[in-house]
């Protein structure tokens, strides 16, 4: 039970609450309203309330969204980003899983300071290295494939470490009960672990889906052809296009926001316990 | 010829200069429940993963079934083993932890089934068989691990303190469970344990270890009235069994708080050989009989005044100071005495021991 003075505590700390999350919001609410407008009605609403507020429904409520997905190839972007997403996810669980499992459960020599190396990489920035990835996948041939664009992004020294701290403490006498049941080491690893680190393996793949959706630098490098295009690449050549209109352009930035929105609620929990699981005790 | 057979087997730990299991011989003969006790830290649960295949054998030599194992795999050595945490799959639920090494045997679904009914029939996990294990008790979680190793069908078992983590009175059913599928199933059994009261009531022969060594080896009542040594005499029984500082001069042993005791000729005879002077007497509690206050100043009635009390329902703990030592005496339950008051006692002659001082050699055993 709470007593006055912390439930008048309370009161005041959800007031400020609202109204960040209010001040956070404006940006988001306000490209949802204009997304279902013509230019000239958000000219006309830019210094009013009504900037806030979406149009009343009526036949030309989702024009803007009908001539993104009518006139432009936006849509298939996005289906490409959402495959290379699938990709990338299945492939970080396994690889950078087997590593994590590795470095948490394996002895072998220079363990501990390989962990170290995989840490000390986590301060390198993507943009430092992006242009010998660039230069490697070039000069492999692989430039405008998908295999060129995915190679580079399956190892991820953050989703080892995380892997890591996760597997370390799991205990050791279930892999002993499992090998007496006839279960060779990579199914444990494929039917156990994964299955009794559910929260990693979730954290890991709403990461590396919002690395992938999010990313811009690195598709721009590899992809010419039009057909391969990522969502983010799209977003630019339409809004920059000075055919797109305000609407248009809003529309764009809603359609491609929605999936990180949705992926953040769904998954908020698991994010929290996947960061806050690094710091977890050697078991 | 023996079913499992250790052969100078030792174990040592990189790193370490000593052994953690020395130079283990043991034959154990099939069906047996044999169990292995010590403190922690004697190498018995080393000598049990050694026996899985868990740990590796540094010297000597290990035979299964007349089989050398030493480098063979844990799954190929024909075993089951029960854990001291369980390590349950945590999320497969009960019929499928128990089934899971059925299906990884290739074994067909409808004698997975039969199999997995039959052990969730016989560990009466009949309502839990759908749930998971963290919506388990202890107990129910220790059948479902017993479960998994029963269904199997191997001829040996190893038993990892499974009964640790259970609280006291579900021990003593889940001892009653063991010891009964032991009967039914006909495995042999190597149960590892600390607790000595799960050894002497469960198994066909125990093994003390200390220090990765074998002190003793034999039946339940063999180590309890004839200990080898002063640590099994020690280690095996509760209460402990009562030691004290002696002097022993031909058929006299003088207590360091001066009090005579006169041993009759058969067990002076037992000493003769050079065994006299300072040594240690024990003698268990039960084997302390009290007497009449009217005998006081009788040869070998000696007395002491009670320090404390236990009552335990059925009988009675009694302690006092005496020879230079804290003692206990164990008594009917008609013969409570209050704190404070004098008792009167003799010692059971044919049940008392000597051990020596510097080796702890029990000179009545040789």
């Amino acid at each position: 039970m709470f007593t006055k003075k912390q439930r008048r505590i309370n009161w005041i700390l959800v007031a400020v609450l609202l109204v960040l999350s209010i001040f956070f919001l404006f940006p988001v609410i306000w490209m949802l309203a204009n997304s279902f407008k013509p230019d000239a009605a958000i000219t006309a609403d830019m210094n009013s309330i009504a900037a806030f507020i979406p149009p009343a429904p009526s036949g030309s409520f989702f024009d803007n969204y009908v001539s993104i997905i009518t006139n432009t190839s936006f849509l298939r972007y996005m289906g490409n980003t959402l495959l290379y997403a699938a990709i990338l996810i299945v492939l970080s669980i396994i690889v950078n899983g087997l590593a994590g499992y590795a470095l948490a459960k394996i002895q072998f020599p220079f363990r501990d300071q390989w962990l170290m190396l995989i840490i000390m990489l986590l301060i390198v920035p993507t943009e430092t290295v992006i242009t010998i990835h660039f230069l490697i996948i070039a000069k492999a041939g692989l430039l405008n494939t998908i295999v060129g664009y995915i190679l580079p992004l399956i190892v991820n020294p953050f989703n080892i470490y995380l892997f890591r701290q996760v597997f370390v403490s799991l205990p050791d006498d279930v892999y002993e009960a499992a090998q007496l049941d006839y279960c060779g080491p990579v199914k444990y690893f494929f039917t156990m672990v994964l299955p009794m680190s559910k929260t990693v393996v979730a954290t890991v793949s709403v990461f590396t889906f919002l690395n992938v959706w999010n990313d811009y630098l690195w598709p721009s490098l590899v992809f010419t052809s039009s057909d391969l295009l990522t969502a983010q690449i799209g977003l630019n050549s339409i809004t920059s296009n000075e055919n797109t209109t305000m609407g248009q352009t809003l529309a764009v930035i809603t359609l491609v926001t929605i999936p990180v929105i949705i992926i953040y609620s769904l998954f908020s929990k698991q994010i929290v316990e996947g960061v806050t699981s690094t710091g977890s005790k050697e078991g | 010829m023996s079913f499992i057979e250790f052969k100078n087997v030792c174990k040592m730990y990189p790193g370490s200069k000593v052994n953690t299991v020395d130079n283990f011989n043991l034959n154990i003969d099939e069906k047996e429940f044999i169990a292995f006790v010590g403190p922690s830290g004697c190498g018995k649960s080393t000598t049990l993963r050694m026996i899985a295949g868990f740990e590796e054998i540094t010297g000597g030599e290990l035979y299964i079934d007349g089989k050398k194992v030493n480098d063979v795999a844990p799954r190929d050595r024909g075993i089951a083993m029960v854990f001291q945490n369980y390590a349950l799959y945590p999320h497969m639920t009960v019929e499928k932890n128990i089934g899971y090494g059925l299906k990884n045997m290739k074994m067909p679904a409808a004698e997975i089934k039969k199999k997995v009914d039959w052990a969730i029939h016989i560990l009466g996990l009949e309502e839990y068989r759908y749930r998971k294990p963290k919506n388990l008790s202890g107990g129910q979680r220790q059948r479902v691990a017993l479960g998994r190793a029963i269904v199997k069908n191997q001829k040996l078992f190893l038993m990892d303190e499974p009964l640790s983590n259970l609280d006291a009175k579900l021990r003593v059913s889940m001892r009653t469970e063991i010891s009964k599928l032991h009967r039914e199933l006909g495995a042999t059994t190597i149960y590892v344990t600390h607790d000595q009261v799960e050894a002497m009531t469960m198994a066909d022969r125990i093994v003390i270890m200390k220090d990765g060594v074998i002190q003793q080896v034999g039946k339940p009542m063999e180590l309890y009235d004839h200990p080898v040594n002063q640590f099994v005499a020690g280690f095996i029984g509760s209460p402990q069994m009562n030691f004290y500082d002696v002097t022993v001069d031909g058929t006299s042993v003088k207590f360091a708080d001066g009090s005579i005791l006169t041993l009759p000729d058969d067990v002076a005879k037992k000493l003769e050989g050079g065994h006299s002077g300072e040594m240690t007497f024990g003698i268990r509690g039960e084997d302390i009989k009290l007497v009449d206050s009217t005998e006081a100043g009788k040869e070998n009635v000696q007395s002491a005044v009670i320090t404390d009390t236990e009552v335990m329902g059925n009988e009675n703990n009694l302690y006092f100071e005496f020879g230079g030592s804290q003692s206990v005496a164990r008594v009917s339950k008609y013969e409570l005495s209050q704190i404070g008051d004098r008792i009167y006692f003799e010692f059971v002659p044919a049940k008392v021991h000597f051990f020596d001082k510097d080796t702890g050699v029990n000179y009545m055993e040789q």
